[in-house]
């Protein structure tokens, strides 16, 4: 490529008060909508440096990253992207050579039909000859381990693996820097240390600058610098320590904590001497040790305490006890599933066993969480449940009847079992919210004022007012859809809600607004909720029972600690303990004496304030 | 149902056949029906089922793969058979009601039934022997000649080329909105046609919002990886000829030849009687 006006800098990135309009034109070239994505935005970025950028959904982070790849023009201000001014046409592709990009959607972003083709593309776009081409993308390939399945097509990867070709096929181009749009947003968590372990490999052995968005407060802590955005500015910057020291200002900007941080930040609102901004374990570890350096001193306190401990630790084994008795006694059956089979294309090449013996009961008015890694059958067995699937064998009941009896209204099924897919705002169909949550009260044959009613009934639960009622479902946030499409499940009234990922893809604060959604629901309505997680902290959190899930069995089901407690063995299918879990066990090895089978941020601060003797 | 049609469908193998050009095996299939439709005789059928034979054993891909294929148009041969059977004129050889078989329809009919079926069978094997990738390949390398009229050959392939790879993307897009919308009560099943087709609402707007979002997506993708049009592009796996293409080449010229002279000089006539 030609070499064009291109500055020597010390940075690789250098803007100045970027700022950014987004503008719509009506039909006579006038301006009928405008929003300031970017406002005045300052960023320098020196070379092999690893930034990350924190920002809730529409902060503008996405639209900054689109700008150091020149997608996007800065409206004011100026931007140098390795020396080129990205506002310059003749600069475009050495800039695009220079900031490579890579994107959300695993699956949108890959263009051939061959991994080792796709890593390929950007060589080829470059006018590279062939040969180098061919060992650019070995190169690309290896250091994304992804070499093996050079042949492989990308419809049979998993989204880590999509997301590495993704990213060998920026490096392939030699970049200087990559800028990663929320690159694990749509990956579950085994995809997401598989990405996140890549791209700190690649920062480190080969120096590439990286610039990482992402909304996962845990993917952050080794940066070397964190930028916080809010509304189109830069609103905090500095290390990492620095800023997770600044618990509310982070809530207050829709964000969130690393779980370590926030048990750190609990323990010191209750008064224990800790430094803000723990990031590690170990680091808790090692403050916690100090602080109870009297430890040794406290030794003849704890003799005294210990009886009173024995104490404790029967009113826990009780409280447990009543945890779990209130979960099976007292309730009525709602659904039972005895030795359900289902098998995928029986008879043919592609057979395969999704559901493998499968039995268990659901009472009325549980709160059920449902792990289990991708492709481990949980999608599957829910849809059992509104009868979407029909088993190979075995049977289901609902309410005492078997669904699979002659004659069974399965339809009425769907109305009372609600299920709620997986990025549930991509099925909003209609011109106005209020139509779209309509449609299934109306397909219950609902007459058109029973239906109303209902949607209204159901926006409202889910925090919508009536302002959104006449508003087009594709003009609404990202959280805001999502909450739309459960309210189009929750207007039919149904007995059992189940959700598939229902946090999927949503900043901190989104995730906890649909989370405590569930748990009004839940209290308010005594609905059944059945929750699909990736996330241990959210099932911990809010769960009181736990199925887990692996190769189409049920592995584990049973109260949260108690599940919890198989740390090994959930490892060892792709799965993991909640963070504050292996804290508390840690510390136990530390020889505290503390439960380790805490599984929530509340028990865990209780449990080492109990230790301590506070 | 998709699942059983199989033209276009690959079947992975590392066969002399895979292996060759996709530009010989485009013009090979063009050659064979262009003289099947041409130069068609009892003579000449006989060479091209000795050489589909050949093919075939050479491409490793089980027969009965091949004839699943044949299952999806067996429906429109069955017609075209009869249609030919019966209304074509000439020497009555028997009767049914107002019904009539002529010695012509009857050797028509066979032709036909000939042709099509190999016309599916040798097009089958160059798709199920060539990746959609390589044939897109072969299709921009080989109508080159046509930029020059101003058609755009290196866009028309890249097309095919992304539309190939999301077609499986969108089938299972549509699996999944249609199992969300009969979640909440949609019924895509029954009714009248009116009545289904206003079913599909809820299940295509959502389906072309998903497409239009994921094709903004990778104009994003491709721009940011530096796409801008064929001009300046090198290949990565530019398309060369071997050895065995250029021999390809001479079978193919041979083929025509033999092909010919079979039409031409040697008169096999089909047993029927009455025939001229």
């Amino acid at each position: 490529m030609k070499k064009t006006a291109q500055k020597t800098m010390k940075n690789i990135i250098e803007g100045h008060g970027l700022s950014f309009l987004y503008q719509h034109f009506d039909e006579d070239g006038k301006v009928d909508f405008a929003q300031t994505a970017l406002d005045g935005v300052d960023l320098e970025v020196e070379p092999g440096q690893f930034i990350a950028i924190l920002g809730h959904n529409g902060s503008g982070k996405s639209t900054l990253a689109r700008q150091l790849n020149a997608l996007l023009l800065p409206s004011e201000g100026t931007l140098y992207v390795d020396g080129y001014d990205t506002r310059d046409e003749s600069n475009l592709w050495n800039i695009r050579q220079s900031a490579g990009m890579v994107f959300q959607n695993p699956d949108n972003q890959i263009i051939a039909s061959v991994v080792e083709e796709d890593v390929g593309f950007g060589p080829e776009n470059m006018g590279i000859p062939t040969e180098d081409i061919w060992v650019r993308v070995e190169k690309a390939l290896r250091s994304v381990g992804m070499w093996k399945m050079r042949s492989s097509s990308p419809n049979r990867l998993s989204g880590g693996q999509k997301q590495r070709v993704a990213i060998a096929g920026v490096i392939a181009m030699k970049p200087k820097c990559i800028v990663l749009d929320e690159p694990t947003a749509m990956l579950d968590p085994g995809g997401r240390a598989e990405v996140i372990r890549t791209v700190h490999e690649l920062n480190r052995t080969e120096g590439v600058t990286v610039i990482l968005i992402t909304h996962y407060m845990e993917e952050v802590v080794d940066a070397d610098r964190v930028i916080v955005m809010d509304q189109g500015k830069v609103v905090l910057t500095g290390t990492p320590k620095e800023i997770f020291s600044q618990v509310e200002l982070l809530r207050k900007h829709r964000l969130d904590v690393p779980q370590v941080t926030l048990l750190a930040y609990e323990l010191k609102q209750k008064g224990l001497d800790l430094p803000d901004g723990i990031l590690s374990p170990e680091e808790l570890l090692q403050n916690l040790d100090t602080l109870c350096g009297q430890r040794k001193q406290c030794d003849t306190e704890t003799a005294l305490q210990d009886t009173a401990q024995a104490a404790d630790e029967t009113a826990r084994v009780v409280h447990k006890e009543l945890r779990k008795s209130h979960t099976d006694e007292g309730r009525t059956e709602q659904i039972r599933i005895e030795h359900l089979n289902y098998i995928y294309d029986p008879g043919t090449a592609y057979e395969r066993t999704a559901l493998d013996d499968i039995s268990l009961t659901i009472h009325n008015g549980e709160f059920i969480g449902i792990i289990g890694h991708t492709g481990s059958g949980k999608s599957t067995l829910i849809q059992h449940l509104n009868g979407l699937n029909r088993a190979s064998s075995g049977r289901l009941l609902f309410s005492g009847e078997d669904i699979y009896s002659e004659g069974y209204p399965m339809r009425a099924l769907r109305f009372k079992v609600g299920l709620v897919f997986q990025y549930p705002e991509h099925q909003l169909f209609e011109s106005d919210v209020l139509k779209d949550v309509c449609f299934g009260p109306k397909n219950q044959g609902l007459s058109e004022e029973e239906a109303l009613a209902r949607a209204r009934e159901a926006m409202r639960s889910v925090g919508l007012d009536e302002s959104f009622e006449k508003k087009s479902p594709f003009d609404l946030s990202g959280g805001q859809k999502r909450r739309a499409a459960i309210a189009g499940i929750l207007a039919m009234d149904p007995e059992v809600l189940v959700l598939d990922e229902p946090t999927a893809g949503l900043d901190p604060k989104g995730r906890d607004e649909i989370l405590d959604l569930l748990k009004s629901l839940h209290e308010e309505r005594n609905i059944t909720i059945i929750l699909v997680s990736h996330s241990m902290e959210d099932v911990a959190n809010y769960v009181s029972r736990i199925i887990v899930m692996d190769e189409g069995r049920i592995l584990y089901d049973d109260v949260p600690e108690k599940v919890f407690i198989h740390v090994k063995e959930l490892e060892s299918v792709g799965l993991a303990a909640p963070r504050v879990t292996y804290i508390m066990d840690a510390l136990r090895r530390d020889s505290w004496d503390v439960d380790a089978s805490v599984t929530t941020i509340a028990q865990a601060r209780d449990e080492i304030l109990r230790a301590l003797g506070r | 149902m998709l699942k059983d049609i199989t033209i276009g469908q690959y079947y992975p193998g590392n066969s002399i056949i895979h292996k060759l050009d996709p530009r010989v095996k485009l013009m090979g299939t063009l050659v064979f029906i262009v003289t099947l439709f041409a130069f068609g005789s009892v003579g000449s059928y006989i060479c091209a089922t000795i050489a589909l034979a050949i093919v075939i054993t050479l491409s490793r891909v089980p027969l009965s793969f091949i004839l699943r294929g044949l299952k999806a148009i067996f429906v429109l041969m069955v017609i075209t058979a009869l249609f030919n059977l019966f209304l074509t004129p000439g020497t009555v050889i028997c009767r049914f009601w107002v019904l009539k078989i002529t010695a012509e329809g009857l050797r028509m009919t066979i032709h036909m039934a000939f042709r099509l079926t190999y016309l599916i069978v040798g097009s089958s094997i160059m798709t199920l022997t060539t990746t959609p990738n390589q044939l897109t390949d072969g299709l921009e390398t080989g109508l080159r000649a046509f930029n020059k009229i101003h058609v755009p050959v290196h866009e028309v392939a890249m097309m095919m080329s992304i539309a190939l790879r999301f077609i499986p993307i969108l089938m299972d897009e549509t699996d999944k909105i249609m199992r969300a919308q009969e979640a909440r009560g949609a019924d895509f099943a029954s009714g009248g046609i009116i009545k289904k087709a206003k079913a599909l609402v809820p299940m295509l707007v959502p389906l072309f919002v998903s497409a239009f979002r994921r094709a903004n997506d990778l104009a994003l993708a491709m721009e940011a990886r530096g796409y801008h049009g064929g001009a300046g592009r090198t290949k990565m796996k530019p398309l060369i000829y071997h050895r065995r293409d250029y021999v390809s080449y001479v079978i193919m010229i041979v083929y025509v030849a033999v092909m010919f002279v079979l039409w031409r000089y040697v008169k096999l006539q089909l047993p029927i009687p009455g025939l001229k």
